[in-house]
């Protein structure tokens, strides 16, 4: 008779195969790829990489994000699988995994973030945890897209208190400046500093997301007990994995309402922002060197341009308003009793000048934009 | 008792399904084509610097408010939410509802628009698009829908020249930055605005897409993909999920100086509800509002909580103010089937007892 397991093996062998024939029947002109080791994760991965080149742009993103999603609900079936076979249907596996789960996010918060479980040979948390690093992987993103370094570079660095070169280093950087090259030795030293900064707190943000992930985990395990001991046992991976996001959810949009949070969030965009602050400063020192142009002069001169629209739009609207007065006097005055109408009526041109008073009348009237707030009172 | 009751052979299933469904959307999705939105024909009636203002061709036979309707947008995501699809359209839904409809396109800001503020903005472009259209109508009010951010620009603009608005309508809008459920809120208190704004100049688009996603990362990047899944081998359902998602990730940069300007004064001081906000030196008080208001506001939104909307309520000058609450989320209150049939009618028909 058959056990589980051997169907598993089965179904596996089956779904490599099925992976491999999409990919076979996609790769056309691209590289064969290698028949997955792992056939739900790795095989997934694995056939999006085969076609992600031919997919059209208004999709792609949607089908990565998608990927990326399948990947979490894949590890919990893998993992559902692992334990399938076992009297207690499959509770002991998970209930170790995510036990060990738990474990890795009290070591990341503890050790400072500093390794990403994914990146870092622990293939058991793989998928999981790339979704409850989303948060951390989008900022890690849109920081590489705002500063000339990758997003993840942080990781490679361990600036707390905890680690001993960290006092060198700022001893290093308190050395006052001497010599022909002070300006410039400060200025290395400012980024040195905030560049620090930036490192502790992206650190200290992650650290968070691991004392998160414990809690998260714990909550998770506690809702299945609970389950079991409603009676209302799971029936689906779907409604597995639809719990934990559940679970994730709730335990993150209580944690990002806390002030530890704000000052955590507060901290990360402030200290990427002087950082980034600090590398303008230098790259504009450098343009100024080679006698270029540098951002702050081009923002000057965005802001006095900016001015003269406003003042432009504002002298345009005054213009218009006066040649309204005017045609009405002239109006008026052609038609008076005893007024013997001009041949030709005085009409403003484009080039007639505005009276400067009156100009400067309307002017304590009128916003600097040229629109004139007017009350119907 | 057992936590699951999944057998093996039923869990295979499912993930067998699963791979049957991502195939079969991958093979919709090459097929897909182009995504179209912004469905209604509409004219350019006026441009300047970025903006256009639009409005929707309308037949003569469908228009019976003579007050035509300004829809005034959000700065940040893009106006097209607003007639994504043909069944979808809450411009159209109000054409259908008889008014005459326009519509202001802010454009994608670059660089050159960094020292853009709110009095130019408010008291410039917005303005100026009123004047082209009571001009065009000839009249001398006419109706605004503020939606969103939007919603709060035609709330000052309304507060600044009451004598140009007919009637005012805010959808989503927020008025109460600080309410104790409003996340954004929350997290931009210790944020350096001055210092985002003096470095970047303009605010990147991606960052506001990374602060949105963030307010419910789990089900926004994870478990809305998953969901997908379920309507992958029906390619009409994969081009409205397309749609939706270039929607949402279409986010234009911020023009500097407004960005700054409207997160220290609405959301970390609270201006607007205080009393003590000013644009372009003018102080904006919610009682100048004078003309009758319709609040509509979402009971499940998440960007824009409904005490934040609420709050307007007893603050504004008018003596005939309506709230209208649709139960849904920030996003639902356009786009839904349900918030079709009944928001824009209802809109519709408050203006047409107003106009």
């Amino acid at each position: 008779m058959s056990t589980a397991n051997d169907w598993m093996d089965g179904w596996m062998d089956a779904q490599r195969a099925y992976w491999q024939s999409w990919a076979n029947l996609a790769r056309r002109g691209t590289p064969a790829p290698e028949v997955p080791g792992n056939p739900f994760t790795d095989g997934l991965s694995q056939w999006w990489r085969t076609l992600a080149p031919m997919a059209p742009d208004a999709g792609k993103e949607v089908f990565d994000r998608l990927i990326q999603a399948s990947q979490g609900y894949f590890s919990l079936a893998e993992r559902f699988m692992a334990g399938a076979d076992q009297a207690d249907n499959g509770m002991k596996a998970l209930d170790d995994w995510l036990d060990g789960m738990r474990g890795m996010w009290d070591d990341w918060s503890r050790a400072g973030s500093s390794f990403a479980p994914g990146m870092t040979g622990m293939p058991d948390f793989k998928g999981l945890t790339t979704f409850w690093d989303l948060p951390m992987d989008t900022w890690n993103r849109l920081a590489a897209n705002v500063m000339p370094m990758p997003g993840d570079f942080t990781r490679a660095f361990h600036p707390d208190g905890a680690n001993p070169a960290q006092e060198q280093i700022n001893r290093f950087l308190s050395i006052p400046a001497v010599g022909y090259t002070r300006e410039s030795q400060e200025q290395y030293q400012a980024l040195a500093r905030k560049q620090m900064d930036y490192l502790a707190a992206t650190q200290a943000y992650q650290a968070a997301f691991g004392k998160l992930g414990a809690t998260t985990t714990t909550a998770f395990q506690h809702a299945l007990r609970e389950r079991a001991r409603e009676d209302k046992p799971i029936g689906s991976l779907r409604e597995l994995y639809d719990l934990w996001v559940e679970m994730s959810e709730a335990a993150y949009a209580e944690f990002v309402m806390t002030n530890e949070y704000q000052t955590l969030y507060g901290r990360l965009v402030n200290t990427l922002l002087a950082l980034k602050q600090q590398m303008a400063r230098m790259v504009d020192q450098s343009l100024e060197a080679m006698n270029m142009p540098t951002h702050a002069e081009i923002s000057t001169l965005q802001c006095r341009q900016q001015e003269l629209r406003r003042e432009n739009l504002r002298l345009n609207r005054e213009i218009k308003e006066m040649r309204k007065q005017l045609d009405a006097l002239v109006e008026q005055l052609a038609t008076a009793p005893g007024h013997a109408p001009s041949p030709e009526p005085a009409k403003p041109t484009e080039a007639a000048p505005a009276p400067k008073p009156r100009a400067r009348a309307t002017k304590t009237t009128t916003s600097p934009t040229g629109a004139t707030p007017r009350k119907s009172r | 008792m057992q936590p699951f009751d999944m057998r093996p052979d039923a869990v295979m299933r499912e993930l067998m399904s699963y791979g049957e469904k991502l195939s079969h959307g991958m093979k919709n999705l090459m097929e897909i084509g182009e995504i179209s939105s912004g469905v209604t024909p509409k004219t350019v009636v006026h441009r300047e610097d970025k903006l256009t203002l639009y409005r929707f061709n309308p037949s003569a036979e469908r228009v019976q408010n003579k007050v035509p309707l300004l829809i005034v947008y959000a700065l940040v995501n893009r106006p097209y939410m607003t007639d994504i699809q043909e069944n979808r359209s809450t411009v159209r839904a109000l054409m259908d509802a008889g008014q005459d409809v326009y519509l202001i396109d802010w454009g994608y800001p670059d660089r050159a628009d960094r020292y853009l503020n709110l009095d130019d903005y408010i008291n410039g472009y917005l303005d100026r698009c009123v004047d082209v259209m009571r001009e065009r109508h000839r009249v001398d009010k006419i109706n605004i829908l503020g939606i969103c951010q939007g919603g709060t620009f035609s709330l000052c603009y309304a507060a600044l020249h009451p004598d140009k608005v007919r009637n005012l309508v805010t959808m989503v809008t927020p008025v109460d930055f600080q309410t104790p459920d409003n996340m954004l809120s929350h997290w931009v208190r210790q944020i350096d605005v001055d210092q985002v704004v003096d470095t970047l100049g303009n605010v990147p688009g991606e960052m506001l897409n990374w602060t949105f996603l963030n307010l419910k990362p789990y089900q926004l990047m994870g478990q809305k993909y998953l969901g997908l899944l379920d309507t992958l081998d029906d390619p009409e359902a994969l081009k409205n999920f397309l749609r939706m998602e270039k929607w949402i990730f279409d986010s234009p940069d911020q023009a500097g100086e407004a960005f700054r300007q409207f997160i220290k004064d609405f959301y970390q001081r609270n201006s607007l509800l205080k009393g003590d906000l000013e644009i372009g030196g003018h102080p904006v008080r919610l009682k100048d509002v004078d003309m009758p208001v319709l609040n509509v506001f979402a009971e499940q939104d998440h960007l824009v909580p409904p005490d934040a909307s609420r709050a307007m309520r007893g603050k504004v000058g008018t003596r005939d103010y309506t709230e209208l609450s649709f139960p849904g989320g920030h996003i639902g209150i356009y786009v839904s089937g349900k918030a079709q049939k009944t928001v824009p009618p209802a809109i519709g028909k408050w203006l047409d007892a107003r106009s």
